[in-house]
């Protein structure tokens, strides 16, 4: 492990992300308000930091990176970004102690979008628009990012890029990481900037409209309004951040093949109709299921019900209705909802419908081999057969997510919390949804949660967010063997 | 520019590494998933798992509009297959194949003629049979590259303790060598490659890359306490392809030749097909039969078996009976850091020679002839000065050369210039330039024909 050049990496990282805080400062200073001081101060700080580690680490160009260190790179950049862009929060009066400005800085990071705050509408509009930025950033993630700015990481991009978007079956649209990344940020951005046109075209503030276009497209779910998008109370609001949700909740490389000319790209690919099919069939069974019991329009059942499913299957986390107050049976379906998560190479988390769908069709395969022993058949994904190594490591990360939630759960529950929000906050943080139930359902938020509860959230949220292996590999005492 | 890569063998990844290196877009196809999954781990590159040879495994790899295909693999036909179907595919792509096989050596200008969809059939075991007569050619040489018809020779030697110029600053060198000029092009230390400036000295253990006339080399040699003593007896261990290859080419220059090869079916085939060069039948390290051939009497003993642990060992063990030189063929491509350290310097490599072969093929502009340094840190290459090409026309001092490439030889008709920072070239020259790897892209650039628009 050559520590100095990782550090060097984390260095240049934070410099970028000095370098993005320019952005609500400018708004702050348009705004004429105080939160430009709180933000400047974090900038000078941040930039600091990345100066020193750059200066201090820099170390010779290196002509590749093992898969360790581009791990233990991966991991320790979320971490200190969390930790930097924490400061403008702290460094302003809103937030009381350390724990809770991390807890929002590294919820935004990681898209989960769960809150402590309780009096959102009361923040500077600077330090609202900075927490929509991190999740803008941390959707499509800002290794990926600096790969597709930064030419300095070349070869070695291949092992960050693969920490950091850990799909099951990697797929380079581009022979080099940096144009994919290229690609994969221009589309990101393109339909961001579709989504704050439509916003702002349908009668909400520029400065709205950015902040829900930034936390819609990273599936994020930080709202500026305390009530969410529920605050709107508008259809045309509602169900345009219901489609971009779904497109957010898309493999991106389908997105550039549809921008490329291929328009059925989509229905194509066998991920992306599994993903439509469970939101469309599990919509309806929602929207049915609180038809008559708690709204009394077909209509008005349909749109709230499907934007929840949506907001929770894709892992967004916006609340347009308090579903805490739904039946049961849709309670359930929307908790399970949680660990399903959107599709693989999406800005979603969860835990893709992609290993779902590969580990339904293998216990369809052992069922069937019960049937004909001497059968010989494969797993299949857009009719290539699924090599062993992948369907492996996918069971594993199925079961690694189970006994992970399982144990911070109960975990959870120690530190005092009930029992319906101790499964709740688990599942939705280390989904990167937000809103949970119990304590943290979609109308309270996470401020009650105890100070060590909020610590185990925080790790659930990157464990979730670098889809488990990326963080859980660090308290492997093999990593650390030399 | 895209390349598409057939193989992810030893070339190819050598090769990928190389393109990947410069920026171009290379999409490498194998048929083992492994092979993809390690190539894809250390270079970043695109990869496509299927045969090379199956037309939609090519148009995956988006054969349309790669401006070259290597077609690498281990086996002949798929190669020669995936040339077929890339030409059916793209008639404009660039089709490189490698061929191993000696039966179609024969055969080289019928497939020039005949089969117009293979743009360039490489054999890399012609190739180190001419890296070998290369380094005959030089005594000392650890490396020789020709350029300019063999007239020009590029040569890597290694720096002893005591010569004269051992310790000394390039800019005192002319003082020291009076009318002999010699132009240094590179020096590689600790395995790190190091442009010389004139305030740098010349160390013992470093491996100095100059350039030279053919036939004033005998001269320069002498500067570094290497002379030339001809070779006139040769021992070759194993009697493969190369080593059939090269004894009947030694033969022809009449020089002494043993064989030693293990198979005795071989053996015999080896002793119908050539008729001055004696067969022994036995094992190379057999300490025995080495003695009883006059081992300290061999000029040079070349190692060409399969095994490339065998060659070192034998080699090993050639040198310390009292053989004069050893030439070692290795394969795998680590062990080059290692061979110095254990005193071989003289190595060959089949791949390493097919890659050269290929990079003299895919560089743009009109390149004659390509080489690259050791380790693929650099590359020489010579190439031909095209009218409307950046380079012609204007004093080197005023030309952008990128950081790291510097012009070591000019070919004008008939005569060899060393180049200076006012020397001009003009349309039609053939210029001889050194570059590392990360000045090569602008290198081609340079030398590439401007498309102009009236």
């Amino acid at each position: 492990m050559r520590w100095k050049y990782i550090f060097y990496i984390i260095g240049i990282l934070s410099l970028f992300l000095g370098l993005a805080m320019i952005f609500p400062l400018l708004w702050g200073l348009y705004e004429k308000e105080q939160s430009f001081i709180p933000l400047a101060k974090a900038m000078g700080i941040t930039l600091c930091v990345g100066l020193l580690l750059y200066r201090f680490c820099k170390s010779p160009k290196t002509e590749y990176i093992t898969q360790r260190e581009g791990m233990a790179i991966v991991a320790l950049s979320w971490t200190a970004i969390g930790l930097l862009g924490a400061l403008p929060f702290y460094l302003d009066d809103s937030f009381i102690n350390f724990t809770d400005a991390f807890f929002e800085s590294v919820s935004g990071f990681t898209t989960t979008g769960a809150s402590i705050l309780t009096g959102i509408e009361s923040l500077p509009k600077g330090l609202l628009l900075w927490r929509s930025v991190i999740q803008w950033l941390g959707g499509m993630g800002i290794i990926v990012l600096s790969l597709a700015i930064l030419p300095f990481l070349g070869v070695g991009g291949m092992q960050l890029y693969k920490a950091e978007v850990p799909t099951p079956v990697p797929d380079k649209l581009k022979p080099r990481i940096r144009e994919t990344s290229v690609i994969l940020w221009k589309v990101y951005a393109l339909i961001t900037l579709a989504e704050v046109l439509l916003l702002w075209l349908g009668g909400m503030s520029l400065f709205d409209a950015l902040n829900h276009a930034f936390t819609t497209m990273p599936t994020g779910g930080f709202s500026t309004k305390n009530a969410s998008v529920a605050h709107f109370n508008s259809a045309y609001f509602d169900w345009v951040i219901l489609v971009f949700m779904v497109l957010a909740g898309i493999n991106f490389s389908l997105h550039y093949q549809m921008l490329r000319g291929k328009p059925l790209a989509f229905w194509r690919d066998s991920e992306c109709r599994f993903f439509i099919a469970t939101i469309v069939g599990l919509s309806l069974v929602v929207s049915f299921n609180i038809y008559g019991s708690v709204y009394h329009s077909i209509v008005q059942a349909i749109r709230y019900g499907s934007f929840q499913v949506v907001s929770i299957v894709t892992t967004t986390g916006f609340a347009t209705a308090d579903y805490e107050q739904w039946p049961a049976m849709s309670q359930l379906i929307l908790l399970l909802c949680m660990f399903l998560g959107a599709s693989a190479g999406s800005t979603g988390g969860g835990m893709k419908c992609l290993r779902i769908m590969l580990c339904c069709k293998y216990c369809y395969r052992e069922l069937f081999a019960i049937i004909h022993p001497r059968a010989v058949s494969h797993v299949k994904i857009n009719g290539k057969t699924v090599p062993d190594d992948v369907m492996r490591s996918v069971l594993v990360f199925l079961a690694l997510y189970m006994g992970l939630f399982a144990l911070c759960s109960v975990l959870l529950a120690g530190t005092g919390v009930d029992f319906v929000t101790a499964f709740g906050a688990v599942a939705a943080a280390i989904g990167n949804i937000g809103p949970g139930f119990g304590m943290v359902g979609p109308v309270e938020n996470y401020a009650q949660i105890p100070v060590m509860g909020k610590w185990l959230l925080i790790w659930c949220m990157l464990l979730g967010r670098l889809e488990i292996y990326t963080v859980i590999i660090l308290v492997v005492p093999e990593f650390w063997k030399k | 520019m895209k390349i598409i890569i057939v193989g992810a063998g030893e070339v190819g990844f050598h090769i990928a590494g190389c393109f990947a290196h410069e920026n171009k877009d290379v999409v490498v196809i194998d048929k083992d998933p492994e092979a993809i999954r390690r190539i894809s781990d250390k270079i970043d590159i695109q990869t496509v798992i299927g045969s090379g040879s199956s037309p939609v495994t090519l148009e995956e790899a988006g054969v349309r509009e790669a401006e070259i295909l290597l077609a690498v693999t281990d086996s002949d036909d798929t190669n020669l297959v995936a040339c077929l179907i890339t030409d059916m595919l793209s008639s404009a792509t660039k089709k490189l194949a490698r061929i191993r096989d000696a039966d179609y050596d024969a055969y080289q200008s019928a497939f020039r003629d005949h089969a117009p969809h293979i743009d360039t059939i490489i054999n890399p075991e012609t190739e180190v049979v001419k890296t070998i007569g290369r380094l005959m050619s030089v005594p000392g040489a650890v490396d020789v590259g020709e350029f300019a018809d063999g007239r020009l020779k590029l040569i890597g030697i290694r720096m002893d303790e005591n010569t004269r110029l051992t310790g000394v600053r390039l800019s005192r060198l002319p003082e020291i060598l009076k009318d002999r000029q010699l132009l240094i092009a590179a020096v590689v230390r600790d395995e790190e490659l190091i442009i010389p400036r004139g305030h740098d000295r010349l160390k013992p253990g470093d491996l100095v890359y100059f350039i030279s006339e053919a036939d004033k080399l005998i001269h320069t040699l002498e500067i570094f306490n290497k002379h030339t003593q001809p070779v006139k007896r040769v021992l070759i261990i194993g009697g493969g392809r190369i080593g059939f290859r090269l004894a009947r080419q030694l033969e022809e220059k009449s020089i002494h030749t043993k064989i030693i090869e293990k198979r005795t079916d071989r053996c015999n085939e080896l002793a119908d097909r050539l008729s001055k060069a004696v067969i022994l039948h036995g094992d190379g390290t057999d300490q025995g039969l080495l003695n009883e051939e006059n081992i300290s009497d061999i000029d040079l003993a070349i190692t060409l078996t399969g095994d490339e642990e065998t060659n070192i060992l034998a080699s090993l063990m050639t040198r310390r009976m009292g053989a004069g030189k050893t030439i070692t063929k290795i394969g795998k491509f680590s062990y080059f850091p290692l061979m110095s350290a254990i005193g071989l310097e003289q190595v060959v490599n089949t791949r390493l020679s097919a890659i050269n072969t290929i990079l003299q093929h895919v560089r743009r502009g009109k390149v004659l002839s390509a080489m690259s340094i050791k380790g693929e840190q650099a590359e020489v290459l010579e190439a031909l000065a095209l009218e409307t090409s950046d380079i012609v026309g204007k004093p080197l001092k005023k030309i952008a050369f990128p950081k790291g490439a510097l012009v070591i030889g000019i070919m004008r008709g008939e005569d060899i210039l060393v180049p200076s920072g006012e020397s001009v070239i003009a349309p039609g020259d053939r210029i001889i330039i050194f570059a590392v790897r990360e000045a090569i892209p602008r290198v081609e650039k340079i030398l590439e024909v401007k498309l102009e628009y009236f």
